[in-house]
């Protein structure tokens, strides 16, 4: 049972007609999806602070002049609130229809990003296809930003600052900035430049949180002409030791792109620059597939796991032999996780005797 | 005198009060434009990003970017100025880099052109003067003004002036005589309300910031005075600028705040000048700071500058910027009187509610409630402007008739026109015309044809005024002058302008009319601010007053 602990007893409020539970600090929008009622939104991310801007999650709220935003109204005691009628459906439309008015198309490829449907689903499930509202559209595209990651297609942008906010609220980076004001609304970075000339760290969380595919995922979307289902498999990101959980998206055989887990307990939809975009190893034509040893003719040859490692431990002894123990210097992968690590630094101090060991973090 | 350094800069502002409109202002100031380098060095001395920094900036249309921008002429185009050639003079002056500006408060004045630190007026290029700040007409009425009952008087905006008129003794008896709640207790008696446009009892927003827990409380006037049609508070803060600090110093003490902040709109600069000298001269006087008057209590006061958004009007949008964040409005609740500057407790007042504050303290809750008419408690001030024969500001009692006021005070429309509408609220009430033209001036009359007093804006429009056109440029301002947050309002007023302007929209009359209804009905019912809810006014009273009109401008 939820209980408002400075009370003693449980906050109740009406919420479609049902009387409900809720504790102190939740917002209605917050006490809705508890409760399993769905509420649309554009601009709100539940790990993001609520902003208020799309007004599509407005209520009704006995007693109030106007609907609320119930993404940034607090539940309060006796509360009466309806989430969905015809004037509420009928305003919930005509803000869809302004949306898709401004924008040069509503439909992209998934690919683009985790959100990039928001738009095109909300728009399908309200009608909202109506031509109405014609006028000028919003946003320009930054089509000279060269960077190998990130699409700006700002024709595509509805101004929800949800860009905005993860980047400032959960990377930390502040580097997209809002220019402007009203329709001249212009997302960009600092003074109107390039990302790499920002303190962008291409994380991809403004990508991934985009509902309208204005940011893209520009090594994803190579893959958009391929044939074939979208196909996502979770797993664990293979790079350093946090353990983020990643979606692979594959089309067929191939990897075409990572999302990042929206629930992943030790990211929660965030990812790195490696994590996010350094996938192309994987089906690199260089890839190393098979050990390789050096041959007499000073060639590297394609070997088995064991004559590769005894060729290897054949060397360190030998160092160790001739050159005494501090001759050997390990360097633990930042890759590996806590039990690697473990076990490498125990590998160089009891097996060679000596603590030179570090890892590649540190670097 | 050699140019301050960027840290000189800086550090002279670094550990003062909302520091970062101040610290660019002076960039803005020493270099006549902000560089990215000035950027790059407030960002660092401050620790704001730069990212955020740079967008903040961009919001506000003052502050030039491009070298010489400062002092390049800023030409009114306002609505009523565009009535009266300053698109042409605009032109005139386009080779001296002159770029226009949205209403800049100066509308019973010839044009005003702003270049740097000065405001000049006038109708064509060689005409333009520098001049004060004109008085309120001599009172036209048979009842009594209060905030502007002596602001007439000789030297009234000097301290030994205004002391000789009765100032500072309101502020002296509460302080010696009185209390904190005897105050508010005075205050709530005489019904005075908020008369920025909100029209909520100033009585209760003292109390609640009172009652509030917070480390340190603030008052902040409202002195952004962005509403197309208004220059009331100008008139009150260049001629009477003490009755503003009496009334914040008032408030300080009803509230228990140590620190005020004038929030001042950037068009007006010599009222800028004035109020610094004021303070100064009340800080020198024992007036403001320590101790105020032997009595323990210590307040200050600061005015900060804007640099050009009417939305900074809004008082989240206020708080926001004078906190040196991105001035959107802010989510309510929480409010102001609980969570405002610094998220502590704030009580925002306009510089009209604040100056009839001593007038009340000196002469008593029962005279300031009598000056009303019927029900109507107190007075408004009213700037008048457009086509009528004595434009200026008005100090009316509540509850005046309308025609009273547009025909026996200020002389009807000239050339023996007629009117054809006004504005209400400046031009977030929208048109009345017709039979509506025979409200009286109090909120329930106005209200009730769907419209409302506000900050007491009317803009008279006579019988050879195209509406349609007048519309246009209402709403236009609206589309200039939204945020960008929500986006009812941030779509909707571009659609209405581009359908007012005839640039976009249904060719068929019915459509036409569906669509700018629905847009305006989901404006009124879901924007964030009162920017969004009130711009439809402009679209529905032109439907309402002028249907012929819109049917002939839809089928042309």
């Amino acid at each position: 049972m939820i209980v408002d602990a400075t009370q003693g007893r449980a906050l109740r409020m009406t919420l479609d007609g049902e009387e409900v539970r809720f504790s102190d600090g939740e917002t209605i929008y917050e006490v809705a999806t508890r409760q399993h009622t769905p509420i649309p939104t554009l601009c709100y991310d539940p790990r993001l602070e609520p902003f208020g801007g799309c007004r599509m999650c407005v209520v009704e709220v006995e007693g109030a002049r106007t609907p609320v935003a119930s993404c940034t109204t607090p539940a309060t005691a006796g509360m009466v609130v309806r989430t969905k009628n015809v004037a509420l459906e009928k305003h919930r439309k005509t803000l869809l229809e302004l949306v898709v008015s401004e924008n040069r198309e509503v439909d992209v490829d998934p690919l683009r990003g985790y959100a990039s449907q928001e738009v095109a689903t909300l728009v399908d499930e309200y009608g909202a296809r109506t031509g109405r509202f014609q006028g000028q559209r919003s946003g320009t595209s930054n089509e000279t930003d060269d960077n190998p990651f990130i699409k700006r297609d700002y024709d595509l942008c509805i101004s929800c600052y949800r860009c905005v906010r993860v980047c400032a609220e959960q990377e930390g980076d502040h580097a997209i900035a809002v220019m402007n004001r009203g329709f001249q609304t212009q997302i960009t970075t600092e003074f109107n430049g390039r990302l790499k000339d920002s303190a962008c760290t291409f994380c991809g969380q403004c990508v991934q949180t985009c509902p309208t595919g204005a940011l893209g995922d520009i090594k994803a979307m190579r893959a958009e002409p391929l044939p074939g289902e979208l196909k996502k498999t979770r797993t664990i990101c293979p790079y350093c030791g946090v353990g983020c959980s990643v979606d692979l998206l594959t089309k067929g055989e191939r990897l075409v792109g990572v999302q990042p887990a929206m629930d992943g307990p030790a990211n929660k939809g965030a990812l790195c620059i490696k994590g996010q975009f350094a996938f192309d190893f994987v089906h690199h034509e260089e890839r190393l597939k098979t050990p390789l040893v050096r041959g007499d003719d000073g060639e590297l040859h394609e070997a088995s796991w064991d004559e590769a490692l005894d060729r290897a431990a054949d060397g360190f002894r030998r160092a160790r032999e001739e050159h005494g123990r501090y001759s050997i210097y390990g360097v633990a992968s930042g890759r590996a996780p806590h039990e690697a690590a473990y076990t490498m630094q125990k590998f160089i101090r009891a097996g060679f005797g000596t603590n030179y060991i570090d890892n590649c973090s540190r670097a | 005198m050699a140019l301050l350094s960027n840290s000189d800069i800086i550090e002279h502002w670094k550990s003062a009060a909302a520091p970062l409109l101040p610290v660019l202002h002076a960039f803005h100031d020493r270099d006549g434009h902000l560089s990215e380098d000035a950027l790059r060095a407030v960002s660092d001395g401050l620790g704001i990003p730069i990212a955020e920094l740079f967008g903040s900036v961009t919001f506000y249309h003052h502050f030039a970017r491009e070298a010489g921008g400062r002092d390049a002429p800023r030409v009114c185009t306002g609505n009523i100025c565009a009535l009266r050639g300053a698109h042409e003079l605009l032109d005139a002056l386009r080779s001296e880099g002159a770029t226009p500006m949205p209403c800049a408060g100066r509308c019973d004045q010839p044009i005003p052109v702003l270049r740097g630190d000065k405001v000049f007026v006038g109708l064509t290029a060689d005409s333009l003067a520098h001049g004060p700040t004109p008085l309120p007409p001599r009172y036209p009425g048979d009842g009594e003004e209060c905030v502007f009952s002596a602001i007439r008087e000789p030297g009234r905006a000097t301290l030994p002036g205004y002391r000789n008129s009765g100032g500072y003794e309101g502020l002296e008896k509460l302080i010696k005589s009185g209390s904190p709640g005897e105050t508010i207790e005075l205050v709530n008696e005489s019904k005075l309300a908020g008369r920025g446009g909100a029209g909520f009892p100033t009585g209760r927003k003292w109390q609640a910031v009172a009652d509030a827990e917070g480390e340190s409380k603030f008052i902040v006037c409202n002195a952004d005075e962005g509403e197309p049609g208004c220059f009331k508070d100008r008139a009150i803060m260049d001629h009477d600028p003490h009755a503003v600090l009496e009334g914040m110093i008032i408030a300080g003490y009803a509230c228990g705040a140590g620190q005020g902040f004038i929030y001042l709109r950037y068009e007006y600069p010599e009222t800028f000048a004035g109020l610094e000298r004021a303070i100064a001269d009340a800080d020198a006087a024992g007036l403001l700071g320590e101790n105020i008057l032997g009595s323990g209590f210590s307040f200050r006061i600061d005015v900060r500058r804007g640099a050009g958004a009417y939305i900074c009007g809004e008082e989240g949008s206020l708080l926001n910027s004078l906190e040196g964040k991105h001035p959107f409005p802010r989510n309510r609740p929480p409010f102001p009187v609980t969570h405002g500057y610094n998220q502590q407790p704030t009580a925002v007042n306009n510089v009209e509610t604040l100056a009839s504050v001593p007038h009340i303290a000196r002469r008593g809750a029962a005279w300031y409630c009598a000056l009303g008419i019927g029900d109507q408690a107190g007075t408004k001030l009213i700037s008048l402007s457009g086509d009528i024969e004595r434009p200026g500001n008005y100090e009316v009692p509540l509850g005046l008739p309308l025609q009273t006021l547009l025909n026996d005070w200020a002389g009807g429309a000239p050339h023996g026109r007629e009117i054809q509408a006004v504005t209400m609220a400046g031009l977030s009430g929208g048109f009345l015309a017709g039979a509506d033209l025979n409200v009286t001036l109090d909120e329930p009359s106005i209200r009730s044809c769907g419209s409302f007093l506000g900050a007491g804006g009317v803009i008279v429009f006579d019988d050879s005024r195209d509406m349609v056109k007048a519309a246009r440029d209402a709403m236009e301002f609206f589309a200039h002058e939204s945020c960008g947050k929500c986006f009812p309002c941030r779509i909707g007023t571009q659609r209405l302008t581009e359908r007012l302007a005839g640039e976009a929209g249904p060719a068929s009359l019915a459509d036409w009319k569906t669509e700018v209804e629905d847009i305006g009905s989901t404006m009124r019912a879901t924007s964030a601010c009162g920017l969004g809810v009130a711009a439809p006014m402009i679209t529905d009273s032109l439907m309402k007053y002028f249907p012929d009109k819109v049917e002939k401008h839809v089928q042309t």
